[in-house]
């Protein structure tokens, strides 16, 4: 792969990164807060792949496939989560959530 | 990447760990029983720490190409494990009044003590990742863990929302510096470095996007935000978990870290760190002072400390690491002490982090407010405890490599944290009481009582007498 394609490939996982990190900020929805950290993780997980064939090696993709596991074991306890909150609160509002506010 | 042969008798903590949760976990399935999974976890923990006196802290080796297992790590793996104890002896009693499914808490907090025990021996972008994502996950089952109380599963989705988030930027900074390096080791990495001249742009991202998200992680400001809210919706206990093994274990992968890579070298890195320790040690303090609740007092105290241990971390050598080491024992016993006293006092419906909780403690319990009344005063610095060597110990590793500002800050935060911590001692002896139908009824537990008294032994001794675990720690970091 050369050079200008790794960049490119780095550049697409730098606007995932953006769009997540946007969606986190500014989506008031639980569910949506999650997806949008989703989408940081997997575009953290892009950038190792783009990394590891820059490098051909296989090192990057080992890591995508540990970050895939954590983000499923992560939504896991996440949507536990939001089911007790929707419970308690009958909204996934976050505002609503946000009884201490730190 | 060569995979070396792995000794088994090498990595046997984390075997041991492991297995004692799967047992743990098994044991649940056929009966449950909060004594037996109290005994197990305690007695692993016992296991691992006499395994690392025994054969840990006269052997060094390197599982290639994840582990590094050296003095240090051996070290702060024994005061992990030693922490984890203490807390899991006030988590009994704890938890025995209250939720009715209290057994798998100790599979959670064996398996968050394991992700820490990784992360302080990483050498590794992997090993480094899972250990921290073993705890983190742990940890947000714990925070929100009393499912009945309101504020415990906002304190656990914000805690893993940021978490994750903080996730995602550690992981997206480690792929651009792969990229530019080629290496996800710690001493590939290095090698890249001192070849280089300078920093690519890339490389500045990534370190960059990695400090904020190790920044997350440890609490420090601007990156805070989490700190106080999670704190006071967690358990007691937890909160204790969060803000000494799962802080402490970030504390000594990032001075691993930018020790190996050796990352002083470059202004831009040590300016960042300069900025984010002042900001810690003033905001922090200034913030804790507005507080009425004594959880989030603790929680910007811990900020505030997070930016005093920065303080050791930015001098770096030989007499920074040392320093590191013994202000996070000091920072360990003191704050499960006082996290130990919270816990003591809450009762079925609440934790005790109101400050009138407080009112006239010391008349109704005079045991533990000296404790308590000991361990601020610790955490404040004053002289005859442990937080005062340890602070002590960062000046004088401040004034080795000249790091005036640093000092001189460290120096006015503590005066600054002196007034609440004093202003909770204050409380501690008011004997006006008003507030009687809000006094919480907790049941005292023999065991809380002598952990908390030996917690205050040792915190005192070590005031004392600190020579001995100077020593120790001098050796362990031959």
């Amino acid at each position: 792969m050369n050079e200008i394609q790794v960049t490119s490939g780095l550049l697409l996982a730098a606007a995932l990164f953006m769009l997540g990190l946007i969606g986190v900020l500014i989506r008031r929805n639980i569910i949506f807060m999650l997806v949008c950290v989703e989408i940081m993780l997997n575009s953290a997980g892009l950038a190792f792949i783009v990394a590891g064939s820059k490098w051909t090696q296989p090192d990057g993709q080992v890591m995508f496939i540990f970050i895939l596991t954590m983000a499923a074991a992560e939504v896991s306890v996440g949507l536990a989560l939001i089911l007790q909150i929707h419970h308690q609160l009958k909204t996934l509002d976050g505002d609503a959530a946000n009884s201490m506010r730190g | 990447m060569e995979v070396s042969k792995i000794n088994i008798i090498d990595v046997l903590p984390g075997i041991f760990l492991v297995t004692a949760s799967l047992i743990a976990m098994l044991s649940i399935a056929i009966k449950r029983n909060h004594k037996l999974i109290f005994g197990l976890t305690t007695i692993s923990l016992l296991g691992v720490f006499v395994y690392l006196l025994v054969y840990a802290s006269n052997h060094r080796f390197t599982v290639e190409p994840l582990f590094i297992i050296d003095g240090f790590g051996t070290f702060i793996t024994g005061l992990i494990v030693m922490s984890t104890l203490a807390i899991s002896l006030l988590s009994y009693a704890y938890f025995e009044q209250r939720e009715e499914r209290k057994e798998e808490y100790y599979i959670l907090l064996l398996l968050a003590t394991l992700g820490s025990a990784i992360l302080v021996i990483s050498k590794h972008f992997i090993s480094l990742f899972l250990g921290l994502e073993i705890l983190s996950i742990s940890l947000y089952s714990m925070v929100a863990y009393l499912r009945k109380r309101p504020r415990s599963d906002e304190a656990g989705i914000k805690y893993l929302i940021l978490a994750a988030f903080s996730s995602a930027f550690l992981l997206f900074g480690m792929a651009l510096v792969y990229s530019v390096s080629g290496s996800m080791n710690f001493s590939g990495i290095a090698d890249y470095l001192s070849s280089a001249n300078s920093l690519p742009l890339t490389m500045q991202a990534g370190f960059g996007l990695m400090i904020i998200g190790i920044g997350f992680k440890l609490g420090v400001v601007p990156f805070h935000m989490w700190t106080p809210d999670v704190y006071e919706g967690a358990p007691a206990p937890v909160t204790a978990f969060i803000a000494t093994v799962s802080k402490g274990g970030m504390v000594v992968l990032l001075v691993r870290f930018f020790t190996q890579i050796d990352g002083f070298r470059f202004p831009v890195i040590v300016l960042s760190f300069t900025i984010i320790a002042i900001a810690s040690m003033l905001i922090g303090n200034f913030l804790a002072i507005r507080q009425n609740n004594v959880k989030r007092i603790l929680a910007y105290s811990s900020i505030a400390h997070m930016g005093y241990v920065l303080v050791a971390f930015l001098a770096g050598g030989r007499l920074g690491v040392e320093a590191v080491s013994f202000y996070l024992v000091a920072y360990f016993l003191t704050n499960i002490g006082a996290f130990g006293v919270v816990s003591i006092l809450s009762d079925h419906d609440r934790d005790a982090e109101k400050i009138e909780d407080y009112q006239g403690l010391f008349w109704r319990h005079p045991k533990i407010a000296t404790v308590f009344t000991a361990m601020l005063l610790s955490l404040a610095g004053i002289p005859l405890t442990a937080g005062f060597v340890g602070k002590f110990y960062l000046v004088a590793s401040g004034v080795n490599t000249q790091l005036w500002l640093l000092v001189f800050v460290l120096a006015i935060g503590s005066v600054i944290g002196l007034f609440y911590y004093i202003k909770i001692i204050a409380t501690m002896f008011d004997k006006s009481v008003g507030t009687e139908t809000l006094a919480l009824r907790p049941r005292l537990y023999l065991i809380n009582l002598i952990t908390l008294f030996v917690l205050s032994i040792l915190m005192m001794f070590y005031g004392i007498y600190p020579q001995g675990l100077i020593e120790r720690i001098q050796d362990f970091l031959k």
